[in-house]
């Protein structure tokens, strides 16, 4: 057993049990210090991480986990994805009346979770991991324990989430019984043989639902805006954010290099859904005007643009998913954590609130615009660019398989339609009439750091987009194309 | 990377640290903050200093910007002749004017800002000298639009001034517009950018733009004409004299406007003979009408701008007539003598508390001997008097003109005379009733000579304005465009016959003009055309009308579509469309969790139905 290669795992489930045991012993009014502790430890393993390297693909635990160039590459991703949620958790901390520790820890566990599902490399871990992402959040989705709406999230996310592992489970369990194997790399060759075997495909279209579900991909995709809006907002992001992209490891090393035939033969399923999905997100988001709704939308819209890397079915797919969701973290973590900042005291997160901000913390504004703009995929920001990459992937297909023109259509018809409702957040901030006394906003050292990265990545990746380009390249090369 | 890019990284590069660092942190200090615009473009001037002199090899370091696919945008320094050679002049007479503003501009309330807009402009403008590809020239190309745009309009405060900015930029934007559809068209057809990989291809196969040659030279020369003000385009020009006079001197005669020249000279190698054939007698009309309005315009700035159009035609001229070495030599010269023209103009400009009417002048040269001696030699040298400088420059466009045997034409050569006769003209009579006579006004009467950090510069500027001429300049550009007939036109003795001839004509009419006139003479006799002259011959009443008959009726066309058609129609209907769909998707969201678990289900269900039913 080759332990050393999940030594990033073990070393966040270590972080973990510390912040616990450290919460036994700690002033209540002290345990904001675990968050930052929480923060600090993960940078250092963000920090640590640089000295692996996937490069010859190390397996472990009996081939169940692999660690290659794209795990690496998810894992980074996942940390600094973490390390932004644990700042946006202690800005939104106050609002939990006891557990503050206990959220920390839970985080660092989701984490984990979703560390582990980035080198899933066998049924088994996949399961596991995502078991162990999803129950976490099960309880961070209902932390709010006094309050209706995130306690009715939390059951919504489990009673859904129970279903969806379960047809997970069930098509496990039908791959294994035709091909008896769990094992990616040798399913790899069994599937190659069986692919019109209709037990295989209904096992794996099943598997594809749960993933699905994660995702929050049509048609799986119904509970996303009712969480979104219930949940606490720093669980929120990181369900937006490592959640779905957790998922979409999980899809594309099963779909790419698990079951590769198979896939071929699904491109119009894969379209269909990439199509429907961007469509339902933006006109769904068109009329909401709650802003962790409007989010929640607008991450189904994004799921859908991410599918079309997938359904593109190519390492250049592939390379633009991994940036797109580089580019979607910074924006869409920037939008949570300035929704606390705004509406720290207001019950409701409705657009209204975010009205003349522009007069109370232009800073703020500024950030929120550009991370609206970025969203809606205007030049030169990184959502711009990474956008462009998903439509060049698909056109790269046209020339082979017309109907990708169509798929592109579809998806440029979503754009100019979510450009409206980003554009009203937008209108909103610097000319929405004012309706209640504003708040006054304080913004921790922490969080301003936090903006600050955010806004200058969001930008950067717009305008340099060549380093990231080359990593993601470097990781899409493990998915052997 | 060998040291020579390493200064010209460096020469590119200090501007644009010193308009970040003025805007950002020395606003409220304006000595500072001059001393920092000063610097660095002193260091520069330093730095190309080295870079002309040393034993370089042409050559080219990129670093690249972006790269899709296959395309890859780079940001590069070029160095050879002709980019070492601008290089010079655009620092060496920047810095001359640099420290020139300081006295200038002494005193206004937005100095810093004054001083971060000139570095602004210099980072642009070099950065278009040393541009290695098309996408960087053009990027550059817009950035010094938009810096002379801050420069022009910079008293924005003053109506007219705000409006001269607009013009210049929207005007040269027309010109950009042609330019990037070329640049587009040259991409298509040879998929690069990268001027030593096109001029490659195009000495392999000089046929690769077949049949829309013509069409992609034109297009290419049309950013030329926006920014080297050439006719129909040259209006913004004269109008740009609103901004303060050092930035005339800089941007508006030395540095900005010979961008088209340069550009054409980069890229000679790709324009096609009809292209040339336009480019010469586009530069040939210019030349003439801009000397023909320069004879009857009273303002001191708007004579020597009307005289830089002029001068500018004669450029394109000798570009079109195969002769890019010549224009780069008379771009040299030019630059030299009309910054100083220019800045002996902002000298009196400034003695006389801001009165620039000529006629209201007179006797100057008693009051400001400095500025008027230097004025003097810069008129000899622009009219082309043997041996200045101006002299041989000009001697080498008309001997290119001449050339019958090759690229030339009689009538162009004769286009090239008569503005050479009418330059003297102009410019003896502006000297003659500025300088000469007696004081027309109190203002001239109370006028005292500049101080010295004004006339410094001036005669720092004589000494390139004697000199210059006798610098092998034309052969070496017509070597970096790859001509090889160079330099054995200036010995020809039918241009320079017909030159000291024009320079006799038009200085003895001038003498027994405005030697002693109080008002001018030649007013009375031309009447109506005086008239015409005096407004410039209407370009700016025609294009105003032009403009407003076709805006009316473009406008009125797009209000209809976009009212019955868009509005009504696709927008509306559309929209509606769009959100009852976004409405009853709602539906499907009920909260209760005994549909979403049955909507899940079914959408498994659909999916296995039609996936395995063989639809999808």
């Amino acid at each position: 057993m080759n332990i050393a290669a999940s030594i990033l795992e073990i070393a966040v489930i270590g972080l973990g049990i510390a912040v616990m045991l450290a919460d036994l012993w700690l002033p209540r009014e002290k345990k904001i210090w675990l968050g930052y502790a929480a923060a600090a430890g993960l940078a250092l393993i963000l920090f640590g991480s640089f000295s692996m390297s996937g490069n010859p693909a190390t397996l472990a635990f009996g081939d169940m986990y692999i660690l290659d160039a794209f795990a690496l590459f998810f894992k980074r991703f996942f940390l600094i994805a973490a390390i932004l949620v644990m700042i946006v958790s202690i800005e939104y901390s106050p609002k939990f009346q006891t557990g503050k520790g206990e959220y920390f820890t839970l985080v660092l566990f989701a984490l984990a979770g979703m560390m582990f599902s980035a080198s899933a490399n066998h049924f088994a871990l996949l399961f596991v991991s995502m078991e162990l992402m999803t129950i976490t959040f099960y309880v961070l989705t209902s932390f709010l324990r006094n309050q209706l709406l995130s306690l009715e999230a939390g059951i919504k996310y489990l009673i859904l989430g129970a279903l969806s592992s379960g047809f997970l489970v069930y098509g496990i369990a039908l791959v294994y019984g035709t091909t008896s194997t769990m094992d990616f790399a040798t399913l790899r060759e069994k599937s190659a043989l069986m692919t019109d075997n209709p037990l295989l495909l209904v096992g794996l279209l099943m598997i594809i639902g749960g993933l699905g579900f994660k995702i929050a991909a049509f048609p799986f995709q119904f509970w996303a805006p009712d969480v979104y809006q219930g949940s606490p907002s720093s669980t929120t992001a990181f369900l937006a954010v490592g959640s779905k992209a957790a998922g979409f490891a999980l899809l594309m090393r099963l779909l790419f290099v698990a079951v590769p035939e198979i896939t071929l033969q699904w491109e119009k399923l894969l379209m269909v859904i990439a199509g429907i999905t961007i469509l339902y997100g933006n006109l769904c988001a068109l009329p909401q005007r709650n802003l962790k709704r409007l989010l929640g939308y607008s991450s189904i819209a994004n799921a859908g643009y991410l599918m079309m890397g997938i359904a593109a079915m190519s390492a250049s797919g592939s390379t633009a998913i991994l940036y797109y969701l580089y580019s979607y973290m910074f924006t869409v973590i920037a939008a949570f954590l300035i929704i606390i900042l705004v509406m720290k005291h207001t019950g409701a997160e409705d657009i209204v609130h975010l009205a003349k901000l522009h007069e109370r913390a232009p800073g703020l504004a500024g950030v929120m615009t550009l991370s609206m703009v970025s969203l809606a995929g205007i030049p030169p920001l990184a959502g711009f660019f990474g956008k462009f990459l998903l439509f060049e992937a698909v056109i790269e297909q046209a020339t082979v398989q017309s109907s990708y023109y169509l798929l592109a259509a579809v998806a440029i018809v979503g754009v100019v339609i979510s450009l409206y409702y980003y554009f009203g957040v937008i209108r909103t901030i610097y000319w929405g009439k004012q309706q209640m006394i504003p708040e006054d906003i304080q913004i921790s050292p922490a969080s301003k750091a936090a903006l600050w990265v955010c806004s200058v990545v969001i930008i950067y990746l717009g305008i340099m987009p060549e380093r990231l380009m080359q990593a993601a390249t470097a990781a899409v090369e493990s998915l052997k194309f | 990377m060998s040291g020579a890019f390493i200064l010209a990284w460096m020469v590119l590069l200090l501007p644009l640290v010193s308009t970040v660092l003025i805007s950002c942190f020395t606003l409220k200090n304006d000595k500072l903050s001059a001393r920092i615009s000063i610097g660095a473009v002193l260091a520069g001037f330093v730095m190309s200093l080295l870079i002309f002199l040393s034993a370089r090899e042409a050559g080219e370091s990129n670093i690249t910007w972006i790269s899709i696919g296959n395309f890859q945008a780079t940001l590069g320094v070029k160095l050879d002749n002709l980019s070492a050679l601008m290089l010079l002049i655009v620092t060496g007479v920047g810095s001359l004017i640099h420290w020139y503003s300081q006295g200038y501009m002494k005193g206004d309330r937005s100095y810093s800002r004054y001083f971060a807009c000139l570095s602004l402009f210099t980072f642009s403008m070099l950065g278009i000298v040393l541009a290695s590809n098309f996408m960087q020239m053009f990027i550059f190309w817009e950035l010094v639009g938009v810096s002379s745009y801050l420069l022009i309009g910079f008293w924005y405060e003053r109506p007219a001034a705000a409006d001269a900015s607009k013009k210049a930029f929207l005007t040269n934007r027309i010109g950009d517009f042609g330019f990037i559809l070329g640049i587009i068209m040259v991409w298509a057809a040879t998929g690069s950018l990268n001027f030593a990989e096109l001029k490659g291809v195009f000495e392999a196969n000089p046929e690769i733009l077949g049949a829309t040659a013509g069409i992609v030279g034109v297009l290419l020369f049309c950013g030329a004409v926006g920014k080297s003000a050439q006719f129909p385009l040259h209006v913004w020009l004269p109008d740009a004299m609103e901004g303060p006079t050092p930035v005339s001197a800089l941007i508006h005669a030395a540095t900005m406007v010979a961008a088209g020249v340069f550009m054409l000279c980069r890229i000679f190698f790709l324009l096609s003979p009809d292209a040339l054939q336009v480019i010469a007698w586009t530069g040939g009309i210019t030349a003439l009408m801009a000397a023909v309005i320069a004879l009857q315009q009273n303002d001191i700035k708007r004579i020597l701008a009307y005289s830089t159009l002029s001068q500018l035609g004669y450029m394109v001229m000798a570009v079109g007539v195969h002769a890019p070495g010549a224009a780069m030599f008379h771009l040299t010269t030019h630059a030299f003598f009309k910054a100083m023209l220019f800045l002996g103009a902002g000298s009196v400009i400034h003695a006389l508390h801001h009165e620039q009417d000529i006629w209201k002048m007179g006797g100057l040269k008693e009051k400001m001997p400095a500025t008027y001696k230097t004025f003097l030699i810069g008129t000899l040298a622009l009219c082309g008097v043997p041996p200045l400088s101006g002299f041989f420059s000009k001697d080498g466009i008309l001997a290119a003109a001449a050339d019958f045997r090759h690229h030339g034409n009689v009538f162009l050569f004769a286009i090239g005379v008569l503005a050479a006769v009418l330059t003297t003209l102009y410019m003896a009579r502006l000297v003659l009733v500025a300088f000469h006579g007696k004081h027309r006004s109190e203002a001239a009467d109370h006028s005292h000579e500049s101080p010295s950090v004004m006339t410094g510069p001036l005669w720092i500027l004589v000494i390139p304005t004697l000199f210059a001429g006798f610098l092998p300049i034309e052969s070496a550009v017509n070597h970096v465009a790859g001509l090889n007939h160079a330099g054995d036109h200036t010995q020809a003795p039918l241009a320079m016959a017909f030159s000291v001839l024009a320079l006799l004509i038009g200085g003895s009419v001038a003498w027994s003009l405005y030697s002693k006139a109080e008002s001018d003479p030649i007013a009375n006799r031309l009447h109506g055309l005086s008239t015409a002259l005096k407004n410039r011959l209407y370009f700016d009443e025609i294009f105003n009308g032009l403009i407003y008959v076709t805006h009316e009726a473009v406008s009125k066309l797009a209000e209809w579509i976009d009212r019955i058609l868009l509005s009504s129609f696709i927008v509306k209907g559309l929209s509606n469309v769009v959100d009852v769909f976004g409405r009853g998707l709602r539906l499907f969201q009920t909260g209760s969790i005994h549909t979403y678990a049955f909507l899940f289900v079914v959408g498994i269900a659909l999916v296995m139905f039609f996936v395995m039913g063989g639809v999808l």
